[in-house]
C-alpha cells in the first residue's frame, strides 16, 4: 500500500477545485472591470449623486417704518423636502403629511411616488410648524423626509399698510407688490453659492461643504410711514367705508419734505395669510387709481391766474347760475350771488366762476400750470405701478369746452398721490416736492442712502399763500365746513366727480368719487391729507347726501388731521 | 495553537500516530478574515451610530463577541473527532429541523417581511437556517458515506428528501438564497459521493421543473423572481433592488485600485449602500481598500478553500471527505453569490459574506463548518486517498 490511490471521489474533488478557481477568476475579472475600467465613471456617478451645487439664498432686507418698527422681516424657517427613493409606503406617508401641510392626501401621494430625489412638499414653514411635522414624521417612523432651511417672509404688522409694503412671491421670495417689488433690487441681496455633499437621505454633511461665494444680504429699507399715523388713518377711512362705500384711500404727507406719513388703500389684505388673498385688494388705490379730481383741481386754474396777475383775490368775477360754452351748459350746484371775489369763487366752489377765471388764463397757460403741478405723470419713483393719470396736451383740447372742463376737474385724470402733490405745493409756498415713501436704504455694510426728492418751483410763495387763505375760507365758511377741527386753522377743498366706468366707457348714474384735500395748520402747514371715497352712499343726519366730498370725505379728513396734528406735536394756532 | 495530546492507540496502517499540528494557513486565513471583518463592520457602522448619538463601537463590540464565540466553536470542533458525529446524524438533523419549525411559530421574529429569527432575549437573535446548513452537510455526508461508489437511485432520492425538508421550511420563511444554498451543497456532495453524470443531469432537470411548477402554482411570487433577476436588467427597479445594486457598484468602483482609505468611503459612510455592515460588507472593503483589498479578501477565501479541499483529499473516511467538501461548497457558494451581488453579476439574496458580515449565527455556523474540515485535516491519513471504507472494500 505504498502509492497514493486516486479514485473517483478524489478526482471529483479536484474538478470541484477547478470550478472554484474559475469562479474566483470570474469574480476577480468583474472586480477589475468595476474598480479598474469603470472606476472613474462609477466614481463620477457617486460624486454626482452626493455632491450638489447649491445656491445660498441671501437674507432679504427688512422694511421698517420711520421709527424702526418692522413692517416686513425675513426669519429662517424651512421647507419640507421628500426623497421618494427612500419612501416605502407613499400612500401611508401622504396620509400622515397631507393634513399637516394643508394639502390633499392624494396629491401628496402622487408627489411621493414621483421620480427624482428632491421633492419640496411644503414651503415657508415657521419653526413651530416644522416641529409639529417633525414630531409626526418621527412618530410614524417615516424615512425620506428632511427639512431644508429657507427664509420666510413675515409681516409683523399684519394688514397695516399692506398695499404699500406689498408682498413677496412664495417660490423665490422675489417682491411682487408694493415696496417689496419696487425696492426688490435693494431688498433681495445677492445669492451666494456652495458645493454641498449630501448623504443618502439628502442631509448635508458639515465637513463636506465648500463655500464658493457668500451670499450678500439685502439692504434694509426705512419708509417714511409712521405706524401710529398709518393706524389712525386706516381706522378713520375704514369707519367711513363701513358707512357705505366700495373703498377708498388716504394719503397723509409732510408738504415740506414730501414724506408720506401714511398711505391707506382699502379694502386691504393680510400678507401673512395667502390662502385668503383676494387679488383685487392688492392694488394700492392711492397711487394706482385714476379719478377725475373734480373741484379739488380748481386751485390750479386759480393759482395760475393769480400767479400771472390776471386776477387778484378780490377781483370780482361774474357768476351767473349757468353758462353755455359750445354745446355744453355748466351750472353751479347751489344758489350763489351773481358776482363774487376770486376768493369766494374758491370758497363756494363756483363752477361758473372758475370757468371764467380759466377762460382769462387760457388753455396754454392753464396746461403749463397743470403740468408744473405734476399732473399727467407719475408723481414718485417709489410706487409700481403708479398711474400717470391723464393730461392731454392743450393742443389736443377741444377749442371751448375742454378748457372749461379741465378748470373744474373733468377730462383730466389724477391719482390721489398727484393731488397730494398739488396741495403740498400750495402748502409748501409754491414748491413742488416729490412725494415719497422710501426714506432711506441701509446697505448690508451699514452704508445709508437717504432719499433726495426732486423739487421744482411752481408758483410764488405769495400766490401759494393767497390760495391757502382761500382754502381756509372753504373750510371756515364754504363747502368744506365738516373739515374743521378744534385748535387748528384748516384749509382744504372738497370735490365730487361723477364716477366714470372705465369698462363701460360711460359716466355712472349715481355713483361718485368723493374728495377732500386739506392742509393744516393753514399758515404754517405741517400736513397735507387727501381723502378719496369710492362711491359713498347714504345720508347725513341733516339730509346731506354722503356722495358729496364735503359730506363724506371732509369728516374723515377732520378725524385724521386732529389726531395726526396731536401725534406730531404741532402747536395749535387758534383757540 | 496546541491541540489535544494524541491518545495512545494501537498502531495500524490507518491510524498511525502523528502529532496533530494545526493547519496554519487555514487558521491564519480564518483569523485574518474575521479581524478584517470586524474592522469593516466598525468602519461601516460607526458613522451611522455617531449620527444617531449612540456608542460608535456598539456594533463592533457586538460582532466582537460573536467572533470570540466563533473562535471557541472552531477550536472545540477542531479538537473533536468529527468522524464520531456519524452516530449522531439523526439527532443533529432532527434538532435542526425542529428549530426551523420553531421559526415559523409565533416564537419566530419577523424582520422586513421575512420570518427568520428566534429571539433569545439577552443572547440576541438566533437564525436557525444558518446552523441548518451545517446540519444538512453532516446529514448528507452521513447518508452517503457508506454507500457503494456508484450511488443507486434510492440514495439520490433519500438525499433529495434530506435537503427538501429544510428547503421547504426555509421556503416558508421565505429565503430563496438559503434554499439555493441547500441545493448547491447537496449537488456538490452528491457529485463527490459518486453520483453518475446521468443522475446529476436528472437532478438538475428535476430542480428546473420544480422551480417552474412552484412558480406556476403561485408558490413563488413574481416579485421574488424579479428581485432575483433585477441584476440582469439595468432599467428595472424592483423594490429598490436595482437601486441597491447600483449603489453597491458605485461604492466599489469609487474605491478604484487602492481604495479611499478607512472611514473615507463616502458612498458607504453616507449610507447610499444599504445593509452595509451585513449583506453588503464587501462594498466597504471595495470602497475603502480598493481592488487590492478586495483581491486580498478573495485570496484569503481561496486559501481557506484550498486547505479544505486538501483536507477532503486526506480524509480518513468518506464521511469526513464529504463533510469537508460540504463545508467547501457552503463557503464557496456564499462568497461567490455575496461578492457577485455587490459587483452586479449575481442576484440580491440575503446570503452573508462568510466570516465578515455582521451577524452571530452565520459566523458561528461557518466557524463550525470550517472547524469540521480542520478536524478532518488534523486526523488525516498519512497516505492521501487511503480510506477506511475503501480499504475494507479492497480485496
Amino acid at each position: 500500500m505504498g502509492r497514493p490511490q486516486w479514485r473517483l471521489q478524489d478526482a471529483r474533488v479536484v474538478v470541484l477545485g477547478v470550478v472554484m478557481i474559475l469562479a474566483w477568476a470570474g469574480i476577480g475579472y468583474r472586480l477589475f472591470q468595476v474598480q479598474g475600467a469603470d472606476a472613474a465613471m462609477l466614481s463620477q456617478r457617486g460624486f454626482d449623486q452626493r455632491v450638489r451645487h447649491e445656491e445660498i439664498l441671501p437674507k432679504r432686507g427688512t422694511i421698517y417704518d420711520r421709527d424702526g418698527i418692522e413692517l416686513a422681516v425675513t426669519i429662517y424657517g424651512s421647507s419640507l423636502v421628500a426623497d421618494p427613493a427612500l419612501i416605502d409606503d407613499p400612500a401611508g406617508a401622504a396620509a400622515v403629511i397631507g393634513p399637516l401641510i394643508g394639502a390633499n392626501i392624494a396629491d401628496v401621494a402622487v408627489k411621493l411616488e414621483s421620480e427624482g430625489r428632491y421633492v419640496p412638499l411644503a414651503r415657508q414653514l415657521e419653526h413651530a410648524e416644522e416641529e409639529v411635522l417633525a414630531t409626526a414624521i418621527e412618530e410614524a417612523g417615516l424615512d425620506g423626509f428632511t427639512f431644508v432651511e429657507e427664509p420666510v417672509r413675515i409681516y409683523p404688522s399684519g394688514t397695516l399698510a399692506a398695499p404699500v409694503v406689498g408682498l413677496t412671491r412664495l417660490d423665490d421670495g422675489a417682491g411682487i407688490e408694493g415696496i417689496e417689488a419696487i425696492m426688490d433690487g435693494a431688498l433681495a441681496g445677492r445669492p451666494g453659492s456652495r458645493i454641498v455633499e449630501r448623504d443618502a437621505a439628502g442631509r448635508a454633511i458639515p465637513q463636506g461643504e465648500l463655500l464658493i461665494e457668500p451670499a450678500i444680504p439685502g439692504s434694509d429699507v426705512i419708509l417714511t410711514l409712521d405706524r401710529e399715523i398709518q393706524h389712525t388713518s386706516e381706522l378713520a377711512l375704514g369707519a367711513a367705508i363701513e358707512e357705505g362705500a366700495l373703498g377708498g384711500s388716504v394719503i397723509v404727507m409732510d408738504p415740506s419734505s414730501g414724506k408720506i406719513l401714511a398711505m391707506v388703500s382699502l379694502p386691504s389684505f393680510d400678507p401673512n395669510d395667502r390662502s385668503a388673498l383676494d387679488p383685487a385688494t392688492l392694488r394700492n388705490r392711492a397711487v394706482a387709481d385714476v379719478y377725475e379730481p373734480g373741484s379739488t383741481l380748481k386751485v390750479v386754474a386759480v393759482a395760475g391766474a393769480l400767479e400771472l396777475g390776471i386776477v387778484g383775490p378780490t377781483t370780482m368775477i361774474e357768476t351767473p347760475h349757468e353758462i353755455t360754452i359750445g354745446n355744453e351748459v355748466f351750472e353751479d350746484h347751489s344758489e350763489l350771488p351773481g358776482a363774487m371775489t376770486v376768493a369766494d369763487v374758491v370758497a363756494k366752489s363756483s363752477n361758473v366762476g372758475t370757468i371764467e377765471i380759466q377762460r382769462r388764463l387760457g388753455n396754454e397757460r392753464h396746461y403749463a400750470f397743470l403740468d408744473a403741478f405734476g399732473l399727467g405723470r407719475p408723481a414718485s419713483i417709489d410706487f409700481n405701478p403708479e398711474a400717470a393719470g391723464r393730461l392731454d396736451h392743450y393742443s389736443a383740447w377741444c377749442y371751448s369746452t375742454c378748457g372749461a372742463s379741465a378748470a373744474i376737474g373733468y377730462g383730466i385724470g389724477a391719482t390721489p398721490l398727484q393731488m397730494a402733490g398739488v396741495y403740498a405745493t400750495i402748502a409748501n409756498d409754491g414748491e413742488w416736492v416729490e412725494p415719497h415713501v422710501v426714506a432711506e436704504i441701509i446697505g448690508p455694510d451699514g452704508e445709508r442712502v437717504v432719499s433726495e426728492p426732486r423739487r421744482r418751483h411752481v408758483v410764488s410763495a405769495e400766490t401759494a399763500g393767497l390760495i391757502r387763505q382761500m382754502l381756509l375760507g372753504v373750510v371756515e365758511g364754504g363747502t368744506g365746513r365738516r373739515a374743521r377741527i378744534d385748535g387748528f386753522s384748516v384749509g382744504g377743498k372738497t370735490g365730487t366727480s361723477v364716477k366714470f366706468d372705465v369698462e363701460e366707457g360711460v359716466y355712472s348714474e349715481d355713483e361718485t368719487i368723493a374728495w377732500f384735500v386739506g392742509i393744516a395748520p393753514i399758515d404754517d402747514p405741517a400736513i397735507v391729507i387727501v381723502v378719496v371715497l369710492d362711491a359713498p352712499t347714504g345720508l347725513l343726519d341733516d339730509g346731506t347726501e354722503l356722495k358729496f366730498g364735503g359730506a363724506s370725505a371732509a369728516p374723515v379728513f377732520a378725524e385724521i388731521a386732529e389726531s395726526v396734528l396731536h401725534q406730531l406735536g404741532v402747536t395749535p394756532d387758534k383757540d | 495553537m496546541t491541540m489535544l495530546e494524541p491518545t495512545p492507540q494501537p498502531i495500524t496502517l490507518l491510524q498511525r500516530e502523528r502529532p496533530m499540528r494545526p493547519d496554519l494557513a487555514l487558521v491564519a486565513s480564518y483569523i485574518a478574515l474575521s479581524v478584517l471583518g470586524l474592522l469593516m463592520v466598525y468602519t461601516a457602522s460607526a458613522p451611522r451610530l455617531i449620527d444617531l448619538g449612540l456608542n460608535p463601537t456598539q456594533d463592533l463590540e457586538r460582532q466582537g463577541v460573536f467572533v470570540v464565540v466563533g473562535f471557541i466553536a472552531f477550536a472545540v470542533v477542531s479538537a473533536f473527532d468529527v468522524r464520531h458525529l456519524r452516530r449522531w446524524v439523526p439527532v443533529i438533523y432532527a434538532a435542526s429541523m425542529l428549530t426551523l419549525l420553531v421559526v415559523l411559530t409565533p416564537l419566530g421574529r419577523t424582520v422586513q417581511g421575512a420570518q427568520r429569527w428566534i429571539d433569545l432575549g439577552p443572547l440576541g437573535q438566533f437564525q436557525p437556517a444558518e446552523l441548518a446548513k451545517v446540519a444538512v452537510i453532516v446529514a448528507l455526508a452521513g447518508l452517503l458515506a457508506l454507500k457503494p461508489r456508484a450511488l443507486r437511485w434510492d440514495s439520490i432520492v433519500r438525499a433529495v428528501v434530506v435537503v427538501a425538508i429544510p428547503a421547504f421550511l426555509i421556503f416558508k420563511q421565505p429565503d430563496l438564497g438559503t434554499m439555493l444554498a441547500f441545493g448547491i451543497i447537496a449537488m456538490v456532495i452528491l457529485f463527490v459521493a459518486g453520483a453518475t453524470w446521468r443522475q446529476m443531469a436528472a437532478l438538475m432537470v428535476a430542480a428546473a421543473v420544480g422551480a417552474v411548477v412552484l412558480f406556476q402554482v403561485g408558490a413563488i411570487r413574481q416579485y421574488q423572481v424579479e428581485r432575483l433577476t433585477a441584476f440582469l436588467d439595468a432599467n428595472s427597479d424592483v423594490l429598490g433592488a436595482q437601486y441597491n445594486l447600483q449603489q453597491s457598484e458605485i461604492a466599489i468602483g469609487t474605491g478604484g485600485l487602492f481604495g479611499k482609505g478607512l472611514f473615507n468611503g463616502t458612498q458607504t459612510n453616507l449610507r447610499f449602500v444599504p445593509e452595509q455592515s451585513s449583506d453588503f460588507i464587501f462594498t466597504a472593503v471595495g470602497e475603502q481598500l480598493g481592488f487590492v483589498g478586495a483581491v486580498i479578501v478573495l485570496s484569503l477565501f481561496a486559501i481557506l478553500l484550498w486547505r479544505i479541499l486538501v483536507a477532503s483529499l486526506h480524509a480518513r473516511d468518506r464521511f469526513g471527505q464529504l463533510v469537508a467538501v460540504g463545508a467547501a461548497a457552503l463557503i464557496t457558494f456564499h462568497v461567490f453569490v455575496n461578492v457577485g451581488m455587490t459587483v452586479g453579476v449575481m442576484p440580491i439574496t440575503g446570503l452573508p459574506l462568510p466570516f465578515m458580515s455582521a451577524g452571530g449565527t452565520a459566523f458561528i455556523a461557518m466557524s463550525i463548518a470550517l472547524g469540521m474540515a480542520h478536524s478532518i485535516w488534523l486526523r488525516r491519513s498519512p497516505v492521501p486517498g487511503e480510506r477506511a471504507f475503501d480499504h475494507a472494500q479492497a480485496p
